[in-house]
């Protein structure tokens, strides 16, 4: 059904009726008949949803501009908020954006959006800084032998090792780094992420942080092998692979204007440190690699070398995710490059 | 542990939905086949071996060195099926490595532990576990599924699996002294590689694992028996 009706610049327009189902029951829970074509996603999510369907409900409640009429809506309700909601074209099918716009899709003036809730969010800011404060603390717990840890005796004393003390800088170097990042240089995409990732993600570094922490730090620590020689190389290696990391995190923020979700290909800059784009898709996770294995090698340690294995394999997955994405998106995107090392994968 | 449940959980939905989902191709099929029927066979070869074995001794203590070999052949035989049997990967496989861990890690590795009832317990368990589930595998891939062994796989696990958990968990508790004074699989610091492990502790944690999983996968199979045979009682109300 088409409304043709005048707007307030004199213009016909034709006015879009959306109805929204329940991606899984495909029960209706949102009826607005009068659109306008230019409304996005996002405010269509802003219209809150819940379960009590109350009618007639004058648009001035909707609290959505583009809405000029409101069959069954649905009462505001917090607990809907738009971080939360998934609207979709099709049941199975990915999530539209919120910066999508009504007229832009496939859809006829009467369009079908399917609803999914996402579960409680969190935003990636609140879990990065958890998740990266939790092994600065602790680390530190276990470098200053505190209570409980190891036998009474070596309570708060400290490592007669100096490559311990340097390992306990690199360490709380590495992530005072990483939250000041958050904080300072990233640019996210997404605002939030479902929150039971919070208590998966806090796991995985808090639990390594502890079992490294607790061998690095214990009484009967064994140093590296072949003792100066390693370290200095490992400390050149990870302060090396620090820099580059921070050099990849810089370049990525400045391909991004503030506030925006633009996407781009990275390229060299003149900063040598990022020359490796050149070859590469994902550096960051490249000399994030590099990082671990220099502190592995300083402090040779076999859960360190865990920990790094099984991080490497992660960034594997989102670097090759990365790089799939990027060449879809990108028709004129370097052939050169690997997902995350060069030439080999 | 997962001995029971496993093998029932996803392959009810697939009983159901059986006859609408693709089979496997004619070569799979046969590949399948006759896996399923050697693994019967094998558990077979089990069971008889027990029983002759009780008769031959009269008691039924150290009955488990009559069998083990072709338990250690049939049951670690079993990691061939995680991803091709209709169950799911994650189920099949958690349950094939608990099973493979019990036999090697502890029952083998442990000698004094050997002759200890509880390993008769959970041995018998898996064994009539197992010849039902594989012979019930063999026939719903030839179309030809006896009530009877339907019957028998969503049933008979209300007993056995708790038998069987009950057998595996006394045997590591009995393993443990052993494992403390031996020092078995473990590793001390000092060493180059700053790393250890206590394989006691380790065994301890395996049991403590046990009161949050065989719950969930105990309630999983009963549910999966209502789905799966409560339609008999339906029809009986209608007679």
């Amino acid at each position: 059904i088409k409304h043709l009706l005048r707007n307030y610049t004199g213009q016909t327009v034709v006015f879009f009726e959306v109805e929204i189902l329940d991606a899984k029951t495909k029960d209706k829970l949102c009826f607005l008949d009068k659109v306008e074509p230019n409304a996005t996603i996002g405010e269509i999510k802003s219209i809150t949803l819940n379960m009590n369907l109350i009618q007639n409900i004058p648009p001035e409640r909707c609290g959505c501009p583009a809405v000029t009429s409101c069959r069954l809506c649905l009462s505001t309700d917090p607990q809907w908020y738009p971080a939360r909601q998934s609207i979709r074209l099709d049941p199975k099918g990915k999530s539209l954006k919120d910066e999508d716009v009504l007229q832009q899709l496939p859809v006829g003036t009467t369009a079908t959006f399917y609803f999914r809730d996402l579960g409680a969010q969190i935003s990636w800011v609140t879990v990065f800084l958890t998740e990266y404060t939790g092994p600065l603390i602790i680390y530190l717990l276990f470098y200053f032998r505190v209570p409980f840890i190891y036998a009474p005796k070596y309570d708060f004393t400290t490592s007669k090792h100096w490559v311990v003390h340097l390992a306990c800088m690199c360490h709380s170097f590495h992530y005072v780094k990483r939250l000041l990042e958050t904080l300072f240089v990233h640019r996210f995409s997404h605002g939030t992420m479902p929150l039971r990732n919070i208590f998966k993600n806090c796991t995985y570094y808090w639990g390594f942080a502890a079992w490294m922490a607790y061998y690095i730090n214990h009484p009967l620590y064994t140093p590296p092998m072949y003792g100066e020689q390693q370290v200095t190389i490992a400390l050149m290696i990870f302060l090396f692979c620090q820099i580059g990391n921070f050099s990849i995190h810089i370049a990525l923020r400045n391909l991004r204007p503030p506030g925006s979700k633009t996407r781009k290909i990275p390229y060299p800059t003149k900063n040598p440190f990022t020359w490796v784009f050149l070859l590469v898709s994902c550096p960051n996770y490249t000399y994030e690699l590099g990082s671990w294995l220099g502190f592995t090698m300083m402090t040779q340690c076999l859960p360190v070398a865990f920990f790094t294995f099984v991080g490497f394999v992660q960034m594997t997955v989102w670097a090759k995710g990365k790089h799939r994405s990027y060449l879809k998106e990108f028709r004129d995107y370097p052939t050169l490059r690997s997902p995350i090392l060069p030439f080999i994968l | 542990m997962a001995a029971h449940a496993a093998t029932g959980a996803k392959t009810a939905t697939n009983d159901v939905s059986h006859k609408r989902r693709k089979g496997p191709g004619a070569l799979a099929t046969v590949y399948l086949v006759i896996y399923n029927v050697v693994m019967t066979a094998g558990w077979l070869v089990i069971a008889v071996g027990l029983v002759r074995s009780y008769l031959a001794k009269g008691s039924y203590h150290g009955l488990y060195y009559s069998i083990e070999k072709p338990l250690k052949f049939f049951q670690t035989g079993a990691v061939l099926e995680v991803g091709i049997v209709p169950s799911s990967v994650v189920l099949t496989g958690f349950q094939v490595m608990s099973r493979v861990f019990l036999t090697w890690a502890v029952t083998h590795s442990v000698r004094e532990v050997q002759n200890e009832d509880s390993v008769l317990l959970f041995v018998v368990a898996w064994t009539i576990t197992e010849i039902i589930r594989y012979s019930f595998y063999t026939f719903s891939l030839l179309n030809h599924l006896p009530y009877l062994i339907k019957w028998a796989r969503y049933t008979l696990f209300i007993v056995l699996y708790p038998m069987g958990v009950t057998g595996e968990l006394l045997t590591i508790y009995s393993a443990l002294p052993y494992v403390q004074k031996t020092g078995l699989y473990s590793i001390t610091l000092p060493n180059k590689y700053n790393f250890s492990f206590d394989y006691h502790t380790f065994l301890i944690l395996t049991m403590i694992s046990y009161i949050p999983l065989f719950p969930q996968l105990y309630f999983h199979m009963m549910r999966q028996r209502k789905k799966v045979l409560g339609h008999l009682e339906e029809h009986s109300k209608n007679e």
